[in-house]
């Protein structure tokens, strides 16, 4: 009893002993939940977490594929260069190490900082985004040594391409440059610092070109040491392409050109390869890979010659009496038209109140088919214009090739025009005349074409009246597109008068008897001069004619054709003469 | 020193100091762990387990000298023993050392000695004392009294700046308030008095950085460095541990270093993404079952001061599991509270086996009066 009294033997509180119980209890189940919460609910979250920690992934760039030429010379080929490019989460003062790269490479830091911005947008986590591309190699010691210094920033070994011929093949392998921001957008499978076809071959064929990236996976520790990598995916080097361009033809196609504004084209016939495709004046595609200063740009846009321009497809010209072989292709199909037709030539035709003039004031006499495509007798073929009218003349050139392009695979080609009722009536909105029929019967007035469809349509003359697919790689798979309307005999006819032509007409100044050459020149009129037509030399160079020679040759079991068209060359036998001539030189040397 | 009675030595509480092993044997294989980075070729150790084990080798030695005397001694020794802290506490900022840019230190020549540990015990021994002279629930003065007492320690200990031992201290004393009970009417005026104070505290008595992990706690998106991505990583290294873990010695948010703080405040971490749910739930329940054996000693005390000495230990342990776990778990700020027997610390070891040997002493006199 005296226990109960003594206040050291009481028991210890009942609310505290209550309280004691409670609190472990809570401390369990909070505790205990919330572990579950994380490690059972919520596992797979953290799992994923927890991998990208310690797992990064980066892209390993494939090689582009190399383009050759026929004879297996390199005209695309990948150089080495060193690029500085900055891992965004390893960098520890981003404005400190964005003012450096400006110092050491001089750059405003603006332009720095805003491809940093540019990149940023698109980098996944830990990708590598390039501040400059091209560092030189003295500059190069000095940032590595002092790489420690600055984490994040890293140099970047990249190829750079390099297009030895420089302005020999610009227009047809075009240009790569550095991926910018519309074409990440466009294309998921490019990163900051990717090269990617702008221009010609490398633009067309990108996709073969550019190879698939590989995959690294690299393990990494919170410095950002790697401990361990491997190779997930092996990266694939794209497919190098082999043209059907012989650089050496072009070449010398592009030194007869030198200093005049125009194009050359050699294609095969039979097999619808083109050999050459040279387009003067030109401009070092070099300068687009390594970034082209404002300047730079400006000079070669604003040049009046227009360098950037192919002018075997991108350019369309009227094309003179070239265009009387297609008129006498069309006559004979449709049987309005007989080799015995004879027509009185007095140097002018009179349509109501207009004259029509032949280019020889002095006029041809009476002349039949053969004479009149040798002489090119401008009257012969105004009244077979007539005969046949614009509707038969436009289908069948659209038939044969013309008013679309060609197909051939360059980018931008231009399809040039033939006319129709409908066509002047919709664009002009005017009706049809007759005097617009005999303009469009020697090839003048509202039709374009471009060399590149002259030289198909005199291709299938050659091979015997199919229209082929011009094909820019060795490669490439013969199409056929379509068939010419006309029979073999009446073709054979054709090839005879343009044979005539060079051995007795218009183009003798190609001829060569070790060979067989067609040739039909003709003169564009850039300008309408009236009735009386000046002398050439006295003209102003833009004023001048554009000339015309479409040709082909064949010797043993070659065979080629040859269009050239030089602007404002003047008349076609003098303009382009000497350089179809020295083109048949390189292509049938004498032993 | 008196002999140790035969009769003593058979009431010793033998799962008290089982768990107290095990738990101990748990974080030094935790330690281990922690205390390894991979390299590139092969694994990097940090001696920090080795340390522990001397430690707590050390602090076995204490345990057993805290554990023989009678602790009824100890109501005399409680006033003699709180001044002296005192006078510790008020040396610090004079002859302290610096270490890690906190003066906390006092050297004694052969060792460290960190008076805010020294106060843990005193403050203990004090409470107790005072606390368990009458049987009822406590009034006004006598409340004001104790948080006076209290105060002044914990007052000494922050201005250091060491907040997290005066918080501890603090939360102890609160503790045995509590297991004491207050009277109805005090609890009206503390509903009132308490959040003033704390705002009050918030505002003013906290530096810039502390309340800037309040904040980030309380909005941890918007801080990804720092504190914020402590808990982040932390939460990474838990959760990704899954049901049965990564292994042992094969935790990458651990091994790859990701996991800061690792061998210390973050040990816990270390533990739940090697050994998964399955192995945290273990731990936590060997935590449970060691506060269950000291709640159990509080509750068959033969006196009320040894209750009382049993429920202020129980108050320091729980403290410090509850916010070093809920910390580590992000479900509270980054305070920097060790995880008794995990994280590494030599003079927090020591003191953790003092306090479980003042424990077991109580637990073996528990019949003498009995019988």
């Amino acid at each position: 009893m005296s226990l109960l009294h003594d206040p050291e033997a009481q028991q210890p509180p009942r609310s505290g002993l209550l309280l004691l119980q409670v609190l472990i209890v809570a401390l369990f189940f909070s505790l205990g939940l919330r572990f579950w919460y994380l490690q059972v609910h919520k596992v797979e979250e953290f799992t994923a977490k927890a991998r990208g920690n310690q797992l990064r992934r980066v892209l390993i760039r494939a090689d582009r594929g190399l383009i050759r030429d026929r004879h297996g010379l390199l005209l695309a080929e990948n150089k080495p260069a060193y690029a500085l490019t900055l891992v965004r989460e390893d960098c520890e003062d981003l404005d400190a190490t964005l003012s450096q790269v400006s110092q050491w490479t001089g750059r405003p830091l603006e332009e720095i900082a805003e491809r940093f911005e540019q990149g940023r947008a698109k980098a996944k986590p830990f990708e590598a985004m390039v501040l400059v591309d091209d560092i030189p190699f003295d500059l190069l010691a000095v940032i590595e040594s002092n790489s420690v210094f600055w984490p994040g920033l890293e140099i970047d070994v990249r190829p750079r391409r390099e297009y030895p011929y420089r302005e020999l093949l610009a227009h047809v392998l075009g240009y790569v440059s550095v991926a910018d921001e519309e074409d990440m957008d466009n294309d998921p499978g490019l990163s900051s610092g990717d090269l990617v076809g702008k221009a010609g071959v490398e633009l067309v064929f990108e996709n073969r070109l550019r190879g698939t990236k590989g995959l690294r996976q690299l393990e990494v520790d919170v410095s950002g040491r790697i401990l361990r990598e491997e190779i997930v995916e092996e990266p694939q080097a794209g497919e190098h392409l082999t043209l059907a361009i012989d650089a050496e033809l072009q070449a010398h196609a592009m030194a007869q050109l030198e200093g005049q504004a125009g194009a050359v084209v050699v294609m095969e016939p039979f097999s619808g390869q083109v050999l050459a495709l040279v387009t003067q004046p030109s401009y070092d595609n070099n300068m687009f890979t390594t970034g082209l200063s404002q300047e730079q740009w400006a000079s070669l846009r604003d040049d009046p010659r227009h360098p950037l321009q192919n002018r075997v497809i991108q350019s369309v010209y009227p094309p003179g009496s070239v265009w009387k072989v297609l008129m006498t292709a069309c006559g004979l199909s449709s049987g309005l038209l007989q080799y015995s037709d004879r027509y009185h030539c007095p140097g002018s035709y009179r349509v109501g109140r207009r004259v029509f003039r032949c280019w020889r004031s002095g006029g041809h006499g009476t002349v039949d088919l053969m004479d009149g495509l040798v002489h090119s007798c401008d009257v012969y073929f105004y009244k077979l214009g007539e005969k046949l009218d614009v509707d038969r003349i436009s289908e069948y050139a659209f038939a044969s090739g013309f008013g679309a392009p060609t197909g051939i695979d360059l980018p931008h080609e231009n399809g040039g025009l033939v006319p129709t009722r409908e066509w002047k009536e919709r664009v002009k909105g005017e009706p049809w005349q007759g005097g617009d029929t005999l303009n469009l019967s020697i090839g003048q007035g509202f039709t374009l074409v471009n060399p590149l469809q002259v030289a198909r349509f005199l291709s299938a003359l050659v091979n015997g009246g199919e229209i082929l697919k011009p094909n820019i790689l060795a490669d490439a798979e013969r199409e056929v597109l379509g068939e010419l309307n006309l029979d073999n005999e009446d073709r054979e006819f054709i090839l005879q008068a343009m044979e005539d032509t060079v051995t007795r007409g218009t183009a003798r100044r190609i001829y060569r008897p070790d060979a067989r050459i067609g040739g039909k020149t003709g003169t564009a009129q850039v300008i309408r001069i009236g009735e009386r037509r000046e002398r050439m030399e006295d003209m102003p160079y833009e004023h001048r004619d554009h000339a015309w020679l479409a040709s082909w040759g064949i010797k043993d079991d070659q065979a080629y054709v040859v269009v050239v068209m030089v602007e404002h060359g003047g008349h076609g036998s003098s303009g382009a003469g000497p350089v179809v001539k020295a083109m048949y030189d390189y292509l049938f040397p004498l032993d | 020193m008196t002999p140790v009675d035969r009769r003593l030595l058979a009431h010793v509480n033998w799962p008290l100091l089982g768990l107290t092993l095990i738990l101990f044997g748990v974080g030094v294989l935790n330690l281990y762990s922690a205390s390894g980075f991979r390299l590139e070729e092969g694994f990097a150790l940090n001696p920090y387990y080795r340390k522990q084990m001397i430690w707590g080798l050390l602090g076995l030695g204490v345990m057993i000298l805290f554990m023989v005397f009678n602790y009824r001694h100890i109501k005399i020794m409680a006033w003699p023993l709180f001044v002296l802290t005192i006078g510790l506490l008020i040396a610090v900022p004079f002859w302290g050392k610096t270490i890690g840019g906190a003066q906390r230190w006092l050297s004694l020549g052969f060792f460290n000695l960190q008076p805010s540990e020294v106060a843990k015990i005193s403050v203990l021994f004090l409470a107790a004392r005072i606390l368990s002279g009458k049987p009822e629930k406590m009034g006004m003065w006598e409340l004001i009294g104790i948080l006076v007492v209290g105060f002044i320690p914990a007052g000494l200990i922050i201005l250091q700046p060491d907040l997290g031992s005066g918080m501890n201290l603090l939360l102890l004393l609160g503790g045995i308030i509590l297991y004491r009970g207050l009277k109805p009417n005090v609890w009206k005026v503390l509903i009132v008095v308490v959040p003033v104070v704390m705002w009050l505290f918030y505002s003013y008595g906290l530096k810039e950085y502390q309340q800037q992990r309040i904040k980030t706690f309380l909005n941890p998106g918007e801080f990804s460095q720092g504190a914020g991505y402590q808990i982040m990583q932390s939460k990474i290294a838990i959760g990704s541990g899954g049901l049965w873990g990564k292994g042992f010695l094969a935790g990458t948010q651990s091994q790859l270093r990701f996991l800061p703080e690792r061998h210390t405040d973050f040990a816990v971490a270390v533990f739940g993404e090697e050994w998964g749910f399955v192995g945290s739930i273990t731990l936590l329940s060997l935590f449970c079952l060691f506060l269950y054996s000291v709640f159990a000693t509080a509750r068959d005390a033969k006196d009320r001061f040894g209750s009382f000495l049993a429920a202020g230990v129980f108050f320091y342990f729980f403290w410090q599991i509850l916010i070093n776990m809920g910390m580590v778990l992000g479900l509270m700020p980054v305070v920097g509270i060790p995880l008794p027997f995990l994280s590494y610390g030599g003079s927090n070891a020591v003191v953790n086996f003092c306090l479980i040997g003042l424990v077991l002493n109580v637990s073996m006199r528990r019949y003498v009066f009995k019988e």
